[in-house]
C-alpha cells in the first residue's frame, strides 16, 4: 500500500526541501485511510488529484523560499557560462588556426566542448536529493536555450542535449541510491 | 500582524481549525477539518502555503515531530498558535460579530 510513484515523485519535485517531507507523509497518510475506505482506484485518483491541484501553491511556496532562484543561479553559473567562456576561447583559436574549406568547426574539439559542458552542468546539479533536479532540469535548459539565442558555441542544440542527459543523470543516480539504500 | 491587518478568508479558516486540532494540529488535519467543516475541497498544497504565510506572520510556529510508519517514515510538522494569533482570531471574531449585528438570517432577495 504505497501511494503511486509517479505521483509521489512529481510531488517531492514540486515541493521544496522545506517542504516536500511533511506534504508528503501527509498524503501518504490520508493515502491509506482511503485506501482502506474505497479502494485503491479512489485512493490514487485522489492523491494524483492532490498532487496537481497543489502544485501552483508549492511551486509558490519554493519561489518565496528562493530555492527556485538557486536553481537558476546554480544553473547559468554551471551552463551558461562555461559556453561563454569557451565560444570566447574557440574563437580566438580558430583567429589563429586556419580551417580547410566549407568546415565550420573541427569536431574533436566540438566534442571537447560538449564534454566540458556537460561535466560543469553535471557539477552545478549534484544533489542529494532528487526531487530538486526537475527544476535544475528545467532552469538548465532555460540557460542552454538563452545561451543558443545569444549566438554562443558551434552547436547550440548539442548543448542542450548535453545538458539535460548530465542532469537526467544525476536524478537517475540520487533516485537508485535512494532506492538501494 | 498589524493591528489594522484583517485575515483573509481561508486564512481565519485555517487559524480556526488549529485551533479546534490544539496539539493535533498538522497540515492533512487541518486540510481534513476544513474539508469536512465547510465541504470546500481543500488541497494540501494551499494549506502548507496558507501555513507558511501565517507563520510568516508571526500567528503560528510550528515543531517537527517524529517519522512514523503510517506515514511511509516522513517526519509531521504541528502547528500551534501564537499570542498574536490568538488576538488575530479575536478581532476577526469581534468584526465578524459587529457586521451581523442586526441582520436576520437567512437573509433573502438580491439582484439578478
Amino acid at each position: 500500500m504505497r501511494p503511486p510513484r509517479a505521483a509521489e515523485a512529481l510531488l517531492l519535485a514540486l515541493a521544496g526541501d522545506a517542504e516536500a517531507d511533511f506534504v508528503a507523509g501527509d498524503l501518504a497518510e490520508d493515502f491509506g485511510l482511503l485506501f482502506a475506505e474505497r479502494g485503491p482506484g479512489a485512493a490514487r485518483r485522489w492523491y494524483l488529484k492532490q498532487v496537481v491541484r497543489s502544485a501552483p501553491s508549492l511551486i509558490g511556496l519554493r519561489m518565496r523560499s528562493g530555492e527556485l532562484t538557486g536553481a537558476v543561479l546554480r544553473a547559468t553559473l554551471g551552463v551558461l557560462l562555461p559556453l561563454v567562456a569557451l565560444d570566447r576561447l574557440w574563437r580566438f583559436v580558430y583567429s589563429h588556426i586556419p580551417l580547410k574549406d566549407g568546415v565550420d568547426r573541427a569536431p574533436g574539439l566540438l566534442m571537447l566542448n560538449v564534454l566540458i559542458v556537460l561535466l560543469c552542468s553535471r557539477a552545478a546539479m549534484v544533489t542529494d536529493r532528487p526531487h530538486r533536479s526537475v527544476p535544475e532540469i528545467m532552469a538548465a535548459l532555460l540557460a542552454a536555450v538563452l545561451a543558443m539565442y545569444a549566438g554562443v558555441g558551434a552547436a547550440p542544440w548539442l548543448y542542450v542535449i548535453a545538458v539535460l542527459l548530465a542532469a537526467q543523470a544525476g536524478t537517475i543516480s540520487n533516485l537508485w541510491r535512494r532506492r538501494v539504500r | 500582524m498589524a493591528k489594522g491587518e484583517s485575515l483573509g478568508e481561508f486564512e481565519h479558516l485555517v487559524l480556526l481549525a488549529i485551533l479546534r486540532l490544539r496539539e493535533d494540529a498538522y497540515g492533512m488535519r487541518v486540510r481534513r477539518e476544513i474539508a469536512e467543516r465547510t465541504g470546500r475541497d481543500v488541497t494540501i498544497g494551499a494549506v502548507y502555503a496558507t501555513l507558511d504565510r501565517l507563520e510568516a506572520k508571526g500567528l503560528v510556529t510550528s515543531k517537527m515531530g517524529e517519522p512514523t510508519a503510517e506515514r511511509g517514515g516522513r517526519a509531521k510538522r504541528s502547528f500551534h498558535l501564537t499570542g498574536e494569533g490568538v488576538e488575530a482570531l479575536n478581532r476577526a471574531q469581534e468584526n465578524l460579530l459587529s457586521m451581523l449585528d442586526g441582520i436576520a438570517f437567512p437573509v433573502r432577495g438580491g439582484t439578478r
